[in-house]
């Protein structure tokens, strides 16, 4: 049996009144292309938040690769990867300044930093551009930096929230393979996105969170499944999605209401 | 098909837009996040309306007087300063903060006559605008008590002028829109700005030493200036009083052409802008540099930092580099011990009350801590969406903390190092007691602040963004904390040196000091471990306020 890269228990997290994630069992197994999806303010982001050390949850436990995140919070992030919400980026370095500094901050040699720096600049088509601030960059080409910043120490695990949303076609492209190439290494990839079709075409495994509980887990064909395929007829991830959070009806009476412009 | 709506007239839109411009400033004071905020705008307004009250009441009796006794060259001096005042005054608050941005206007279907005159509007509502006319009706009132035959000229002139201020200001404010709306521009101007602030003390000196015979050359000049609008009305109002009208015309022509020239200028800028120029920061042109293979594989150099600790420290030199207030920050320090020692020291212009090397030695000391540690208690202040990686990575928080204080650790050692130079260049040498303690109580007093100011720095942090002045200061908790530290630290020094004078042992504060120096570096790495709790503890805050 594999290992399993990330397990949570009742994971909870409450803002006041509020609970943005109510109690969820998460399980992943290692090297998995993982799919997490919702609606907006589902929960997705702060759910991420917390598995990768941002946020503290309110109750309720995290294992990482094994490893008690409470417990080992050093230990867990030197092996994980992540492009948080906002991306984190220091908008006052370069870009090559700002991977020079990530690398070594991961405990990266230096000879290893400057190399790895310069091939994910490459990559990422950014290196004409290494000189520039990052304050400078488009949304894009910040997205892309955030991603290599976020593999330049080669981690276990990898958190990306909406890791697609502002890059080009052409790199996005280029990122896909990266990645798939990845999860083949036995890097477990973990996703947020609100393109569904791209969930589709990379992720093996998919969680649905909805008003901060997980309401669906398991591949794609036992999403299928347990949304009751009809025979001859494959669902999409949109329509499986969409029969899950239930939301396609409501969209449907308010298109009616907007008889002028429709 | 969607129904399409009619276009709303002129009139409509200048109306809609003033609606938009006053819900803005109404929606603008919800988001004021503390009473203080709320306070200080109060003071600002009423500071604003006493001050263009009072000065209504000058101008009103500027203008009578010099009527009244004939004295009309003297009405030229009332039009400059308006025109001065105008012309410069939103110059001086265009680096401040954020106004909305009148080229937003053009997302919707305006005519370039609707733009150009919206344009106008937004300059006669600007506070330099409103209190320029209310002085100008001032002087016309004044004129009216005065001689009522100067009024009807006056009239026509005040109106010419009024108009030639706000095509001319307009202008002015729309190339430093285009200025301002790259980054490093705007920070060239805020150093500018703070530049010239500064040097403002040294005209006390400059005037003391070269002053003599200024005047003079400045009414020399004062003829060269008679084709500028101030001296056109100004003159022109004269010419009326001494029931000259070929003067009267020939400034109502010169106001003419200022107004005719401006305007014209002032319409390309804006049909520039209403087709469509982009002003704000675009990528640079991708130009592929080859890069020195040798230096991705320099040789790990081994040091007495780790590799995270030396990350961190590289990390805030290359910001402090590109924040051009903090680098003058550190910059000024040495440039006002210049100042003090041409002012208050030996052979400076107050001779028999200049300052003992004495006192001058550690209280330039105290002034020069004073500053340079302020930023240490807001130390993540520009840090934006960036501490996340410092969360994220794989490093205890006291690492980053460690880092940071190093290297301005170092900072301050390199400026008070420079200072101290300075002063003995200017001042002569203290003797080695006095030059001990000094140094010895510099680093007491940075040790002993820098515990406090980590506590401080992770406990009330305040975002703030480089290349801006509006609303940059630290939170109200973190000056009062920086004071009492500073205070308390100071008082301990002060006792600690006077002890030295009152026993007649010139040694005893070095000695002093070399001891809490000690014990502060000891409460100094014991506290590390309690901040690294401590940044745990508020990580949330931190994120969340530096990362908005």
């Amino acid at each position: 049996m594999s290992e399993i890269a990330i397990a949570t228990q009742k994971l909870t997290r409450q803002f006041g009144a509020l609970t943005a994630v109510d109690a969820i069992d998460l399980r992943v197994q290692a090297g998995q292309f993982f799919g997490f999806l919702g609606p907006n303010g589902a929960g997705k982001s702060t759910t991420i938040k917390m598995l990768t050390g941002l946020l503290a949850p309110t109750s309720g436990r995290m294992e990482l690769l094994g490893l008690d995140f409470q417990a080992h919070p050093v230990e867990v992030k030197r092996q994980i990867g992540v492009v948080p919400e906002g991306m984190g980026l220091f908008e006052r370095l370069t870009g090559i300044e700002y991977l020079r500094f990530v690398g070594r901050m991961y405990g990266l040699d230096r000879a290893t930093t400057e190399k790895r720096t310069e091939e994910l600049l490459e990559f990422m088509q950014l290196a004409d551009r290494e000189k520039t601030l990052v304050a400078d960059y488009s949304h894009g080409m910040q997205k892309k930096l955030a991603l290599a910043a976020a593999v330049i120490y080669g981690p276990r695990i990898l958190f990306l929230d909406e890791p697609f949303e502002g890059v080009d076609a052409l790199a996005a492209g280029a990122l896909k393979t990266l990645l798939g190439r990845m999860a083949e290494r036995g890097v477990t990839i973990f996703l947020t996105s609100h393109v569904l079709e791209i969930v589709e075409r990379l992720c093996s495994h998919v969680a649905i969170i909805h008003q901060g509980r997980l309401v669906a887990q398991g591949s794609m064909e036992e999403l299928r499944a347990g949304v009751g395929e009809s025979e001859g007829e494959k669902k999409t991830l949109e329509q499986i999605f969409l029969s899950i959070v239930g939301q396609s009806g409501a969209e449907q009476s308010r298109l009616e209401e907007l008889t002028w412009l429709t | 098909m969607a129904d399409v709506a009619r276009m709303p007239g002129v009139l409509e839109q200048l109306k809609l837009v003033a609606e938009l411009r006053w819900r803005i400033l109404k929606n603008g004071l919800r988001h004021k996040n503390s009473r203080w905020d709320l306070v200080g705008m109060v003071w600002v307004g009423i500071f604003s309306a006493l001050m263009t009250v009072g000065l209504c009441f000058a101008f009103y009796l500027g203008a009578y007087e010099f009527l009244l006794k004939n004295r009309t060259a003297w009405l030229v001096l009332l039009y400059w300063a308006i025109f001065l005042w105008w012309q410069v005054f939103p110059i001086f608050v265009a680096g401040f903060g954020s106004n909305f941005e009148f080229a937003k206007l053009l997302r919707f279907p305006l005519s370039l006559q609707a733009f150009y005159l919206l344009g106008l509007g937004y300059g006669l509502s600007d506070f330099g605008a409103i209190s320029s006319i209310c002085w100008i009706l001032s002087m016309i009132a004044g004129a009216a008590s005065a001689r009522v035959d100067v009024v009807p000229a006056m009239l026509v002139l005040s109106v010419l002028f009024v108009l030639v201020n706000v095509t001319l200001e307009r202008l002015a404010g729309s190339w430093l829109e285009k200025l301002l709306a790259k980054r490093r521009t705007r920070e060239l101007f805020l150093g500018l700005f703070v530049l010239s602030m500064v040097s403002l003390n040294f005209l006390n000196p400059a005037l003391q030493k070269w002053g003599r015979g200024s005047t003079s050359r400045i009414l020399q000049i004062i003829p060269y200036v008679g084709w500028l609008p101030g001296s056109l009305a100004g003159n022109a109002v004269a010419a009326a009083a001494r029931a000259n009208q070929h003067g009267v015309l020939l400034g109502i022509a010169g106001l003419l052409a200022w107004a005719g020239v401006s305007s014209g200028l002032l319409w390309r800028r804006f049909a520039a802008q209403y087709s469509g120029e982009e002003i704000s920061d675009s990528p640079a042109p991708a130009v592929a540099k080859k890069r020195d293979k040798k230096q991705f594989f320099a040789e790990e150099r081994p040091g007495f930092l780790s590799p995270q600790v030396t990350a961190v420290a590289k990390k805030e030199f290359r910001y402090l580099t590109r924040n051009g207030f903090a680098f003058l920050a550190l910059v000024l320090p040495p440039i006002m011990v210049v100042f003090f020692s041409f002012q208050f020291g030996p052979g400076s212009a107050l001779k028999e009350h200049a300052v003992k090397p004495a006192l001058f030695f550690p209280g330039i000391m105290a002034y020069l801590i004073l500053i340079l540690l302020s930023p240490a208690y807001n130390s993540f202040a520009y840090e934006g969406k960036g501490i996340q990686t410092y969360f994220m990575a794989p490093v205890p928080f006291r690492v980053v903390l460690l880092g940071k204080n190093l290297f301005l650790a170092s900072l301050v050692a390199f400026e008070l190092a420079l200072s101290l130079s300075i002063l003995t260049w200017r001042i002569g040498w203290p003797g080695t007691p006095l030059f001990a303690a000094t140094v010895a109580a510099g680093m007491f007093a940075v040790a002993g602040q820098l515990a406090i100011a980590n506590w401080s720095s992770l406990s009330f942090p305040k975002k703030m963004e480089i290349g801006k002045m509006k609303g940059q200061r630290n939170s109200g908790v973190a000056v009062w904390t920086a004071f009492g530290v500073q205070i308390v630290l100071g008082g301990i020094c002060a006792l600690v040196l006077f002890a030295g004078q009152w026993t007649g042992n010139p040694w005893l504060p070095p000695m002093v000091f070399a001891g809490l120096t000690a014990a502060a570096l000891g409460g100094y790495v014991s506290s590390l471990e309690a901040m690294n709790r401590l940044a745990e503890a508020k990580k949330e805050l931190l994120i969340e306020t530096l990362s908005r």
